[in-house]
């Protein structure tokens, strides 16, 4: 392609989205909370960004900033970049959100889109996976090979996002192995540490699991301990085969990639709207992965056939009876949760044995 | 019963990083100079350590590695201390910053790798005793070595010449150069000491006990490895024995929480900090016993013929 | 043989303090280029981000003092017991459970427009602070537990503390369930230095720097802070003279408490507007540098201060646009650190050539 042409196209290309970013590519900030590894939040974020980059090219420019921790000091960064000249800024973190809706606010040429959070406001929209429906799945998986329908979860911290997918786990294991009862729970109370994350798989192993879910731990360190100990593990955000060849139960694989081209999109088309998206398995921004070839073919079809349906909308895991661990009835039969409810769960279902602040 | 023998178990190497350090720690306090870069030094062998091992798949390679960076970071906080005379708590501060700063750079290429646990070395026949042979006979070879050399430190000091000259020095500077040592030469090697076992718990820590690298994983690791040379009284038994409680408590947390006792899980997690402040407070009540141990000139600068 | 040796002065050097600083700077740009080559990074502007480019805007300035504000805060109040020899490694626990406590009156009336609140919040705060110190005061100077294994203890429960209110009784009944409070009304908020902009300083700052004063002339014309220096220096000495070691202790863990409680208040009522599950990027920790880099001295640590939060500042910029990795910054603070303690020996040392074969010990 000559030099000549490379504008030439992406005039027409311009042309054709109705936006004349021929003469400037859209400048786009993207911050993550943590450094970038193989597997896990931050990666995925990452490898989201990758995507949009792959898919814009030259349309846009981007600037990644990772290790942008919650608190004072990520307000520097995203207001720098605003001052910058970005026409859009990613915020990986829950804690960016209050300092994202005053920049926002304030630059009035500036879209904010921000990760999981529940707040949106003027050019600021936030967006989340429905992680708890790969819960959902993967709690299937976990009830077909917890041959003493033992249960084990590992969390980081009561947050209504990590509340839901242990529920809706419990759930999709109940559903296949009502004899699943008494789950245990450890919680991490950090973000990060991956010495207290592979003790706690310890514990719970040594407790007699069959079967490991670590949610949020910011770090393989329990899958691997898992593998090491000859239990199942099931993990979030990516897939971690990689970490325990031999015993990667199932893993709820993010792709968020998708969820930022049309954030894009829309600001070049410039209708871009300050919205909340709540994306799942229908959108693409969500599927099963890894499932162990232990598993026998009904068993994963059945799996597979229930993601169908996720994706077809005709199956939603919060949808009611679902009974609290306190034996109340939360949700009357027939009822499905509001993405509010969803959002903002803080009850734990029938079969979880741990308790929350309150 | 599986949970104790987990907690007894498991306290061994999760106390190993702590002990490795504040071994090397104690030895440098009792020459009289306190050295705040632990978490630092930790980070720095934690970082390369593991680089080490996941390039070249040698345990032996990375510890060497390992400990020779914390002991090149030792050198920059001996050098401010003992050559530029600066205050020693700043200079400590300052060069865990910089360990800090360069595992992260240094490890970034391997950010959240992980390697293959290596395989326990457990002592035949002695291991299959029922409970107390999974306890002391199925830990890793440098839990082992951990214990050894702590126990080799404890006769050295308390014993050996080398020991007596170590402690003249931490006692009175003054007094130790007017006995003709070189007071600057003693506390560089104890200095350098720190830093090599520093370089080992850091390299345990990110190779065996988890065998990950991620940049912050030593977390106040080092910070606590100093909390226990002051709380063992700068005596060796005491450190040991302080860092194996302490290994306990820490996995005694999220072993209870599985119990769900219908306690918060904050609680649990704050129980190995609440119980150090009682134990600590229990054991300082002989205020002599402290003295007796405590090195008099901690934290002072030297200079000969002052 | 030809060696160079450090000869103390008789008097600390007035032109070693100009020099100090020029060849700290000198120093790190030397290091820092070696670094930022092999990083493959343009140098030039990574310096010019470290310390040219916070100095050049209203933004940057406001930052900075928003970053030394609890830095200089917290020091002052750890200075004074250090000056004791009482060591106060719990800033960022009692940060904490001064901001959670202060923190409690505006979640409680979060519709209050009574401008005592935020009066009331910075008693409650020092208050707070205070009393969680004093537990170590108590150990200490009771048991005889060391303040540090204490203090170091008390800042991983307060954390614990902290996360189980915020994702419990404290967490906004609106918020979704997510681990945050109400935000707080405007009374519950400092004053903004400039109304009604987009920048963050406020008025914290200027209380910062007039308690330092009260630090200064505390440390310098008051008896009490003569006997905090002679129990620090020469326990025996204060001990012959009628001073006890326990009421050092009390006063220097109370103020360093009641200092770093307040620095809570700073954050909640400032910057942050409510609370949260993260309120300091290790500020306690972070002041105890500023104070030993200050020479423990009241005008130094506000001096010191400064200076940390100007290399915060920069780092974030030097990211930005030299596209340095996240963690160069913090390399390059470390080499500032290690120069700066380095040159520093020239206020108090002079470097003497001796010829001839002289040993020095």
């Amino acid at each position: 392609m000559t030099q000549k042409t490379l504008p030439m196209l992406a005039a027409m290309i311009g042309l054709a989205t109705s936006y004349s970013y021929a003469d400037s590519p859209l400048n786009i900030g993207f911050i993550v909370p943590n450094p970038v590894g193989e597997v896990g939040w931050d990666h995925e974020l990452d490898r989201g960004r990758q995507m949009m980059e792959a898919h814009f090219g030259d349309q846009i420019s981007v600037t990644a900033v990772d290790s942008v921790g919650e608190g004072p000091d990520a307000t520097r960064m995203m207001n720098r970049m605003a001052a910058q000249g970005a026409d859009m800024i990613f915020l990986g973190s829950f804690g960016h959100m209050n300092d994202g809706i005053l920049l926002a606010k304030r630059n009035e040429n500036l879209a904010v889109i921000h990760a999981g959070g529940y707040l949106t406001g003027e050019r600021f929209a936030t967006y989340a996976p429905r992680h708890y429906q790969a819960s959902y799945l993967c709690g299937m998986a976990a009830g077909y090979v917890a041959e003493d329908a033992e249960l084990g979860i590992i969390a980081a911290f009561p947050l209504p996002e990590v509340i839901g997918m242990m529920n809706a786990y419990v759930l999709g294991a109940q559903s296949v192995n009502p004899a699943i009862n008494n789950v245990q729970v450890v919680w991490l109370n950090s973000w990060f540490d991956p010495a207290r994350n592979r003790s706690a798989a310890e514990a719970l192993i040594s407790g007699g699991v069959d079967v490991l879910y670590s949610l949020f731990p910011g770090t393989p360190a329990a899958i691997s301990a898992a593998e090491e100990n000859g239990v199942y593990a099931v993990a979030t955000l990516s897939d971690n085969s990689q970490f325990a060849p031999t015993k990667h139960l199932c893993a709820g694989q993010t792709h968020f990639g998708a969820i930022y081209i049309n954030y894009v999109n829309s600001v070049m088309n410039g209708n871009f709207a300050a919205g909340d998206t709540f994306a799942g398995i229908a959108e693409d921004a969500m599927e099963v992965a890894g499932l162990s070839p232990d598993l026998t073919d009904n068993q994963r079809n059945a799996i597979l056939a229930k993601q169908d349906e996720i994706r077809a909308g005709t199956f939603e895991p919060f949808t009611g009876p679902i009974t609290d661990n306190s034996g109340d009835e939360v949700v009357t039969r027939g009822v499905r949760l509001t993405i509010g409810d969803i959002k903002g769960m803080n009850f734990l279902v029938q079969g979880l044995d741990t308790t929350l602040p309150n | 019963m599986d949970m104790i023998v987990f907690i007894l178990t498991g306290a061994f190497a999760t106390a190993t990083p702590l002990l490795l350090a504040a071994l090397g720690e104690l030895v440098t306090e009792k020459s009289g100079v306190i050295n705040l870069s632990v978490e630092g030094m930790m980070a720095l062998a934690a970082a390369m350590g593991f680089a080490t091992v996941y390039t070249t798949g040698s345990y032996l390679l990375a510890f060497a590695v390992a400990a020779g960076l914390a002991m090149l970071l030792s050198i920059v906080f001996a050098a401010l201390v003992l050559i530029f005379s600066a205050n020693q708590v700043a200079s400590g501060l300052a060069a865990g910053i910089l360990g800090l700063g360069l595992s992260a750079l240094l490890g970034r290429e391997y950010e959240s790798f992980t390697l293959q646990a290596p395989s326990g070395l457990s002592v035949p026949n002695l291991s299959n005793i029922p409970v107390l042979g999974s306890i002391l006979f199925e830990q890793d070879i440098v839990v082992y070595l951990t214990v050894t050399t702590g126990l080799c430190l404890m006769w050295i000091i308390q014993h050996s010449r080398a020991g007596l000259i170590l402690r003249v020095v931490g006692e009175d500077p003054h007094i130790a150069h007017n006995l003709g040592f070189n007071v600057l030469r003693v506390r560089f090697l104890a200095i350098l000491f720190g830093g090599f076992m520093a370089g080992l718990a850091g390299a345990y820590a990110s190779t065996i006990l988890t065998p990950i690298w991620s940049q912050g994983m030593i977390l106040g690791r080092g910070w606590i490895a100093l909390a226990l040379v002051v709380f063992g009284t700068w005596r060796v038994l005491r450190v040991m024995i302080g860092a194996y409680l302490f290994g306990a408590l820490l996995l005694a947390d999220l072993a209870v929480q599985t119990l769900n006792l219908g306690i918060p899980s904050q609680v649990m997690t704050s129980m190995p900090y609440v119980m150090t402040i009682i134990v600590l407070a229990i054991v300082s009540r002989n205020a002599l016993r402290i003295k007796l141990n405590a090195p008099v000139s901690l934290g002072q600068s030297y200079r000969p013929g002052q | 043989m030809i060696r160079y040796e450090f000869v103390p002065r008789a008097q600390p050097s007035t032109g070693a303090l100009v020099i100090v600083p020029i060849l700290t700077v000198a120093l790190s740009i030397l290091c820092g280029t070696a670094l930022f080559y092999i990083l493959d990074k343009p140098a030039g502007v990574a310096f010019y981000a470290f310390f040219i480019e916070p100095f050049l805007s209203n933004y940057t300035l406001s930052e900075i003092a928003i970053k030394a504000a609890p830095l200089i805060l917290i020091a002052q109040g750890l200075a004074i017991g250090f000056r004791a020899r009482v060591w106060n490694i719990g800033a960022e626990g009692q940060l904490t459970i001064g901001a959670i406590c202060a923190g409690l009156i505006p979640i409680t009336w979060p519709q209050s427009d009574n401008v005592l609140m935020l009066p009331a919040m910075i008693l409650v705060g020092a208050l707070t602070g205070m009393v969680w110190a004093a537990i170590a005061a108590a150990l200490r100077t009771a048991f005889n537990a060391s303040e540090i294994i204490v203090t170091l203890m008390l800042n991983a429960i307060a954390a614990q503390i902290l996360v189980y209110l915020i994702n419990g009784p404290l967490k906004d009944p609106r918020g979704f369930s997510f681990p945050q409070s109400v935000p707080f009304p405007d009374v519950a908020l400092y004053p903004l230095l400039i109304e009604d902009s987009f920048l963050r300083a406020n008025v914290s700052i200027y209380i910062v720097l007039a308690l330092s004063l009260l630090a200064w002339i505390y440390v310098r014309h008051s008896f009490s802070g003569f006997r905090l220096l002679v129990s620090g220096l020469a326990p025996a000495a204060a001990h012959y003279a009628g001073f006890s070691s326990n009421r050092a202790v009390w006063i220097s863990l109370l103020v360093g408490g009641a200092a770093a409680g307040l620095a809570g208040v700073g954050e909640i009522s400032g910057p942050i507007g409510k609370l949260q599950p993260i309120l300091s990027p290790a500020y306690g920790f972070a002041a105890i540098i500023v104070a030993f880099l200050g020479g423990l001295n009241p005008i130094g640590i506000v001096v010191a201060g400064f200076f940390m939060a100007v290399i915060y500042v920069g780092a974030d910029g030097a990211v930005l646009s030299a596209g340095l990795p996240a963690s160069a910054p913090i390399v390059f603070q470390g080499l500032i650190l290690v120069f700066y303690l380095a040159s520093h020996t020239l206020v108090n040392f002079e470097l003497r050539r001796i010829g001839g074969t002289k040993g020095t010990a």
